[in-house]
């Protein structure tokens, strides 16, 4: 091992993930060569120093104004995902209230229709929630569960296929 | 909810992306300190900083959703602030960077030190100087470029391993460890001559 091989190989040395018989080989030169031996000693005596800088620290202005940005941006940010959602929710409302109508009125998809007629028979809740629908005229209020039935058919139809006719 | 479940960092990010107030001050809590001192390291500028940390935690905020958890929270943090910080740099002109070349060793042919090696070590513990020399680093830590200035900060100053250094940073761990190493060769190299000369250059 020469000088430059011995500079080379110090981080793995302090590491102490070394090969021990290049380990032997560097105290070997060591203890011929003074230059290493000094290289060495500054070499880690720079590990240490660098080690014990410390973090810039926070003054206690820029800590309080950067909380309250980011506590304010954080509720705005969730009061927009928030008026997001609600629109969502809103928007289904409405949608399965017209598909609904349709249905009244029987101007359901041939899809929708089937959709309808296969899911009527099999679950309770949303049959005898139909049946009371027919021949009425105003919708009444859709349970959640009930509106939770009709917004899957939504998802199942083909997509940009119109659940209305007309 | 009591506060301590927030220290568990799947209850935080769950109640982040419920809008929870009291996760949004908790994230801040536990974070600030060290968004901002990295901020600083990379920035080396206070309104810069706190610029970057205000980017960092709305990012935080806004993408605690589609954060996967396959890292862990900090790491996913520190990724964050430092792509943040390095964004800003591009947008910046840079203040003058040295060549981490011109202060590497030198060997002759044949492989031997071709300058003068003095020992320093003792001098140093002596005159007690650690802290002011702490100042003298950073100094020149100032003036490398951000290839190793960011791997020395995650590793010395924040005292990261090289394995979570390696994560943050999307390197290699025999990457990390290789900059480490020229970045220790190259302050070796500074504090000598400071020493030596009694000044910075
Ligand atoms: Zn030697």
């Amino acid at each position: 091992m020469n000088c430059k091989e011995l500079v080379y190989l110090l981080g793995d040395f302090f590491e102490g993930s070394m090969e021990e018989h290049l380990r032997q080989e560097l105290a070997v030169h060591i203890e011929r060569c003074e230059p290493c031996m000094n290289f060495l000693k500054t070499y880690d005596k720079t590990r240490i120093l660098c080690r014990q800088i410390q973090p810039e620290e926070i003054p206690e202005e820029v800590r309080n104004r950067l909380k309250a940005f980011v506590l304010q941006k954080a509720r705005e940010h969730h009061r927009d995902i928030e008026k997001y959602l609600e629109r969502a929710a809103r928007e289904r409302r409405e949608q399965v209230a017209d598909i609904l109508r349709a249905y009244v009125a029987n101007r359901l998809s041939m899809t929708m229709n089937l959709l309808f007629r296969t899911h009527r028979d099999r679950c309770d809740r949303c049959g005898a929630f139909l049946k009371g629908l027919n021949g009425g005229k105003a919708i009444p209020e859709i349970p959640p569960d009930i509106e939770d039935h009709i917004a899957e058919f939504l998802e199942a139809l083909p997509p940009g296929e119109s659940p209305v006719i007309g | 909810m009591p506060a301590e479940r927030l220290l568990d960092d799947n209850v935080l990010l769950e109640e982040l992306r419920k809008g929870t107030p009291d996760a949004v001050e908790m994230l801040f809590d536990r974070f600030h300190s060290k968004i901002y001192s990295l901020a600083m390291s990379i920035l080396k500028n206070e309104s810069d900083a706190e610029e970057a940390a205000q980017d960092v935690f709305l990012t935080v905020v806004r993408k605690a959703d589609t954060f996967k958890g396959n890292s862990a929270l900090y790491s996913w943090i520190y990724r964050i602030c430092v792509n943040t910080c390095l964004m800003r740099l591009r947008g910046k002109r840079r203040g003058e960077t040295v060549s981490i070349e011109d202060f590497m060793p030198v060997f002759t042919e044949e492989g031997m030190h071709a300058s003068l090696i003095d020992d320093w070590s003792k001098e140093v513990e002596r005159k007690a100087l650690d802290k002011e020399l702490g100042q003298v680093i950073r100094r020149f830590t100032e003036n490398l470029s951000e290839k190793y200035r960011v791997v020395f900060v995650l590793s010395d100053v924040e005292g990261l391993s090289n394995e979570e250094t390696a994560e943050i940073l999307g390197l290699t761990v025999p990457a990390v460890k290789s900059r480490l190493h020229r970045a220790r060769l190259y302050l070796r190299e500074q504090l000598s001559r400071y020493l030596r000369e009694g000044k910075a250059e």
